[in-house]
């Protein structure tokens, strides 16, 4: 009986580790920096111009999600999920990009500055004149992604072809 | 003398596999109409990338260049230049719009993407 409470408990935190509070005042502004939103569902929430600087945003579920020319910077976006999303412009600079799935977005102009990606699924994503600058691409796929004038700057290693 | 026309020929034939971009939306509909064909109207800007990969790449690839020329008369409308005809509305770019002979809306593609991903909405519209 005790293993099963504990267990429950786990669950529950898991399932609302993100913070209530933060979560209601990204709905009401439309923006929430600093913010805990680690497993939060923001799918259908309009995002577009929208300040998640420095946020943690691990594991969330962004897939359909408009949220172009979103402020992404300094965020924990690991293990999040932007799956057909339309993020185009939005700013990823510093960002930490473990394992996030962007399959189908659209990032068209996407900033990726000095992100640590790491095993990002980019496949047919569309990156057209997004930029990659000082990143580490080995790990990730690119199968049938757009990269028309997609901008590689200083330091990208595993630039896909 | 030989190989002069035979360049021109090739120059001509390159040519007349170009989509051409109408941009009055009476005179395309008209010519729409005379060409039983239907008019797509690409909502697009100079500055969008997306929209530049379109005009430049999917429109140029063989399938979807004869599918369009088949199909539909193409009207080109920019977001700076151009106001949308009354009845029409966008909430990005590119946006394709599906017309049918009546002047009405019977479709749309929101967004860009790749040829082959693109032909397939294409062929669910018409």
């Amino acid at each position: 009986m005790k293993k099963i409470v504990i267990f429950i408990l786990i669950c529950t935190n898991i399932l609302f580790a993100f913070s209530a509070k933060d979560l209601q005042a990204l709905r009401e502004d439309g923006y929430c920096t600093q913010c805990d939103l680690s497993y939060a569902d923001l799918r259908g929430i309009d995002l577009a111009m929208s300040d998640l600087s420095d946020t943690n945003l691990s594991h969330a579920n962004l897939n359909d999600t408009l949220a172009h020319k979103a402020d992404f910077s300094h965020s924990d976006l690991s293990y999040a999920t932007f799956e057909n999303s339309n993020i185009k412009g939005a700013n990823f600079t510093d960002a930490n990009l473990k394992n996030v799935n962007f399959f189908e977005a659209r990032i068209w102009k996407g900033n990726f500055t000095n992100s640590h990606i790491d095993k990002c699924n980019f496949n047919e994503s569309a990156l057209g004149s997004a930029i990659f600058e000082n990143n580490n691409l080995k790990n990730s796929t690119f199968k049938d992604a757009i990269l028309y004038k997609t901008i590689y700057k200083q330091n990208v290693i595993g630039i896909p072809k | 003398m030989k190989y002069l026309v035979l360049i021109f020929v090739l120059a001509i034939s390159l040519i007349s596999s170009e989509i051409k971009f109408e941009h009055n939306f009476d005179k395309a509909l008209q010519k729409a109409k005379n060409q039983h064909k239907e008019v797509m109207m690409m909502y697009s800007a100079v500055w969008c990338p997306e929209c530049r990969y379109m005009k430049e790449i999917v429109f140029k690839n063989k399938k979807v260049n004869s599918y369009i020329q088949k199909h539909f008369i193409v009207l080109s409308k920019d977001i700076d230049k151009d106001k949308l005809p009354s009845g029409f509305k966008y909430i990005g770019i590119p946006t394709f719009f599906f017309i049918s002979k009546s002047g009405k809306e019977k479709g749309r593609i929101i967004g860009g993407g790749k040829a082959d991903k693109f032909l397939v909405k294409l062929r669910t519209i018409k």
